[in-house]
C-alpha cells in the first residue's frame, strides 16, 4: 500500500538511471545478475581494491525490480603518498535483481567490507545474498516484519498506516485517499468563528 | 544470552547465534548503555579472562529511518533530516547532499565564489568541532579527564560561529542546494578573528596534555593496528586510513568547493595504531586552521551567496513586495519545492570521519526518489570485529575511541 501521507508530484520515469546524463561522478557499468560474480572478481583483480559502498534502490514498476548499486574505488594497497593516490578511478556497478525472488550473489569473500552493507540491504530491501556467512537483520529488530526501504512499505509503518489518522483539510490529502475526519477546513473555520463570537460576547458583558 | 531466543523472519539464512560459549570462554554484552561506546553500540564479546576472543558489534539501536523519511520530503526539506545523521559534523552531511543534488541539477559550476568559500569555512569549522568531541571523549575513556574541558571549551567557540551564521547551535541547516542560506551576519568576522587567535594556543594545550603523556602513550601505542592492506580491504577511510599510511583525502582526490585552490597538507603516519590516529587527527586540526586563515582572506571579497536561479533558490524576501514574479517563485518553492531532472549521481566529501558519500536518485519529481548514504562511521566501525580479537577489553575501549564512530550515522 503506497503511503498516502505525502501526495507527491510523481516523476515520469520508471527507471531514472536509464535517463541519466553523464555528470562525471564515476564510470558507470550495468551488469547482468548472472555475470555479476565473474565481473566483480575481474574488477577486483584489475585493481578496484576498495568496495566503497553497496546499496540498493527499489523501482516497483520496472522489471527487474531492484537495483543493487556498488561503488568501487581503485586504491593502492600499500602505503602511498598524495601523488601516488592521485585521483583514483571510481566505478559504479548497477545490477538488476528480480522482485519476485530477490536473490543476489554475495561479494563478501572478495571485499570483506561488504558484510554489513549486504546485511543492511537484506534488512531494508529483503534481498538475499547467497554466500553471505552471517545474513541477519542489522538495523531493524530481529522480529521485524517487512522491509522498510521498499517503496510499497508505508512511511509510518504498517500498524499506524492502517489506523485512521487526523487528515488535515488539504484537498490533495483527501484526493490521495486519506480517511475523512471532522477536521475539515470548514469545521476549523466554524470553530474559529465561534471562538471569536464567544470572545466578543464576553468582552461586551 | 537473550538474543538467541529472538524470533526470526524468513528468508532462511538468519543466524541470531552471535557468539558461542565454548571451553573457558564467557559471553559478555558490552553496551548498549556503556559510557565508552560513544553512543548506543552493543558489542557481544566472547572473552577468556580479560582477553577478547570474538567481538561482534550489534548496531541499529539508533535507527531512525532517515533515508526513508527523506524520500517523503522536498529536496530542501530532506536536508533537515540529513543533517541529523552525523550530528557532530552536520555541515559535512548538508554539504555532501547539496553537492550531489547540484550535480544532478547541472549547476555545479554556477555556485557563487563566496558561497564556496563559506562552505569551505563551515566544512573546516565542523571538522575542528567534531575532532574536539572525539579528543575529549577519547581522553576520558583513557582516564585523562582534564582534556575534555579544554576540548569542549574550544568546541563551544566553534559552535558559536555556527550559531551566528545559521541560527542554530547544532543543526544550522545553513548549506543549501545552490549556495548557503544568507550571507554571514554583521560582526561575524570579528568573532572569527578571535577564534583564529585563540586556536594555536589551545592546540598547544591539547598537545601538551596528551601527546607526550606516558600513560596515554602506553594505552594507545600498538593498539588496534591496521596495516594499509587491511584498511583498504575493510573499506576504512578518513584519519584511520591516513594513519595507516595511505594519503587518500577526498578534498585532494576529488576536489569540491574549490579545495584545489587552498594550500594544505594531508598528514599521514605509517604506524596505523591508535596513537597514530590521534596524531593524524591533531595534525588535521592544524591543517584546518591553515585553511581557515586562507578562508579569512577570501571572505574580504563581498558577493552573492546563493545561485541566481529563481527556480531553485527562493528570491530575497525584500523583492517579494515589489515584483510579481518574485512572489510567484517564492510561493512555488515554498509550497511544492523544485524538481530535479531524472538520473542518479554520487558525490562525496571528506567528513571528519572519512569519505562521506551520497548516491541520490531522482525520478524528476520534487522529492528525492532514493538517497543512499555511504556512512564512513559504519565501515570504520565494522573493522572492529577484525582488530579486536586477541586484545584486552580495556584496549577495545581505546579502539572504539580511535575509530571515532558516530551512531547517528552508523544507524541512520
Amino acid at each position: 500500500m503506497p503511503s498516502t501521507q505525502t501526495p507527491s508530484i510523481t516523476g515520469l520515469a520508471t527507471d531514472p538511471t536509464s535517463l541519466r546524463v553523464d555528470v562525471g561522478d564515476a564510470e558507470v557499468r550495468r551488469v547482468e545478475l548472472a555475470a555479476l560474480r565473474a565481473t566483480m572478481e575481474e574488477l577486483h583483480a584489475s585493481g578496484y581494491s576498495m568496495l566503497l559502498d553497496l546499496g540498493a534502490v527499489d523501482y516497483p514498476e520496472r522489471t527487474p525490480r531492484f537495483d543493487v548499486v556498488y561503488h568501487l574505488l581503485a586504491m593502492p594497497v600499500k602505503a602511498s603518498t598524495l601523488a601516488e593516490v592521485g585521483t583514483p578511478k571510481r566505478l559504479r556497478v548497477l545490477c538488476g535483481v528480480d522482485g519476485e525472488k530477490p536473490v543476489c550473489p554475495s561479494v563478501m569473500d572478495i571485499w570483506p567490507s561488504a558484510d554489513w552493507a549486504e546485511r543492511e540491504v537484506f534488512d531494508l530491501f529483503g534481498i538475499t545474498f547467497t554466500g553471505h556467512e552471517d545474513l541477519r537483520r542489522i538495523q531493524m529488530p530481529y522480529d521485524w516484519e517487512g522491509h522498510p526501504l521498499r517503496k510499497d512499505y508505508p512511511l509510518r509503518g504498517p500498524a499506524r498506516e492502517r489506523a485512521p489518522r487526523p487528515a488535515f483539510a488539504l484537498k490533495s490529502n483527501v484526493v490521495a485517499g486519506a480517511p475523512p475526519s471532522g477536521r475539515t477546513l470548514e469545521a476549523l473555520q466554524a470553530q474559529v468563528k465561534a471562538a471569536r463570537e464567544r470572545a466578543a460576547r464576553e468582552s461586551e458583558s | 544470552m537473550s538474543t538467541t531466543e529472538r524470533p526470526t523472519t524468513p528468508p532462511e539464512p538468519m543466524t541470531p547465534e552471535i557468539v558461542s560459549r565454548e571451553g573457558n570462554s564467557m559471553v559478555l554484552s558490552m553496551g548498549p548503555q556503556h559510557p565508552s561506546t560513544h553512543g548506543v553500540l552493543q558489542i557481544m564479546l566472547e572473552i577468556e579472562g580479560e582477553t577478547v576472543v570474538k567481538a561482534e558489534p550489534e548496531i541499529g539501536y539508533l535507527h531512525t529511518g532517515i533515508e526513508k523519511s527523506a524520500e517523503n520530503l522536498f529536496w530542501t526539506q530532506a536536508q533537515t533530516v540529513i543533517e541529523r545523521m552525523d550530528y557532530l559534523a552536520p555541515e559535512s552531511n548538508a554539504l555532501c547532499y547539496a553537492l550531489a543534488a547540484e550535480r544532478l541539477l547541472g549547476i555545479e559550476g554556477k555556485i557563487p565564489e563566496r558561497a564556496q568559500t563559506i562552505r569551505v569555512l563551515f566544512s573546516e569549522l565542523t571538522r575542528m568541532a567534531s575532532h574536539c568531541v572525539w579528543l575529549g571523549t577519547h581522553g576520558i575513556d583513557i582516564g585523562a579527564i582534564s582534556v575534555f574541558f579544554y576540548c569542549f571549551d574550544l568546541r563551544e567557540n566553534l559552535l558559536d560561529l555556527q550559531e551566528a551564521a545559521g541560527g542554530a547551535r547544532m543543526h544550522p541547516n545553513y548549506v543549501r542546494i545552490g549556495g548557503v542560506n544568507g550571507d554571514l551576519p554583521q560582526g561575524f568576522l570579528d568573532r572569527f578573528d578571535a577564534l583564529l587567535e585563540k586556536f594555536p594556543g589551545r592546540m598547544r594545550d591539547l598537545r601538551g596534555l596528551l601527546q607526550a603523556n606516558p600513560i596515554f602513550q602506553d594505552r594507545t601505542i600498538d593498539v588496534g593496528t591496521l596495516t594499509p592492506e587491511e584498511a583498504v580491504r575493510w573499506n576504512v577511510t578518513g584519519p584511520a586510513l591516513r594513519a595507516s599510511g595511505i594519503a587518500y583525502d577526498v578534498r585532494r582526490a576529488f576536489p569540491y568547493c574549490g579545495f584545489e585552490t587552498y594550500e594544505f597538507d594531508v598528514p599521514t603516519r605509517s604506524e596505523g595504531d591508535a596513537y597514530a590516529r590521534f596524531l593524524v587527527r591533531l595534525d588535521e586540526m592544524e591543517e584546518s586552521y591553515k585553511i581557515l586563515k586562507q578562508v579569512r582572506r577570501r571572505l574580504e571579497t563581498p558577493g552573492a551567496v546563493m545561485i541566481d536561479d529563481p527556480k531553485i533558490a527562493a528570491p530575497p524576501k525584500e523583492t517579494i513586495a515589489l515584483s510579481m514574479e518574485a512572489l510567484i517563485h517564492h510561493f512555488k518553492i515554498v509550497s511544492e519545492g523544485f524538481r530535479i531532472p531524472p538520473g542518479d549521481a554520487y558525490a562525496s566529501v571528506e567528513s571528519p570521519r572519512g569519505e562521506l558519500g551520497y548516491y541520490i536518485v531522482s525520478d524528476g519529481g520534487n522529492r528525492p526518489y532514493r538517497i543512499r548514504t555511504r556512512p564512513p562511521s559504519l565501515y570504520n566501525l565494522q573493522v572492529l570485529k577484525h582488530i579486536a580479537p586477541g586484545n584486552l577489553i580495556a584496549d577495545l575501549v581505546v579502539m572504539i575511541g580511535s575509530l571515532d564512530p558516530v551512531f547517528g550515522e552508523v544507524d541512520r
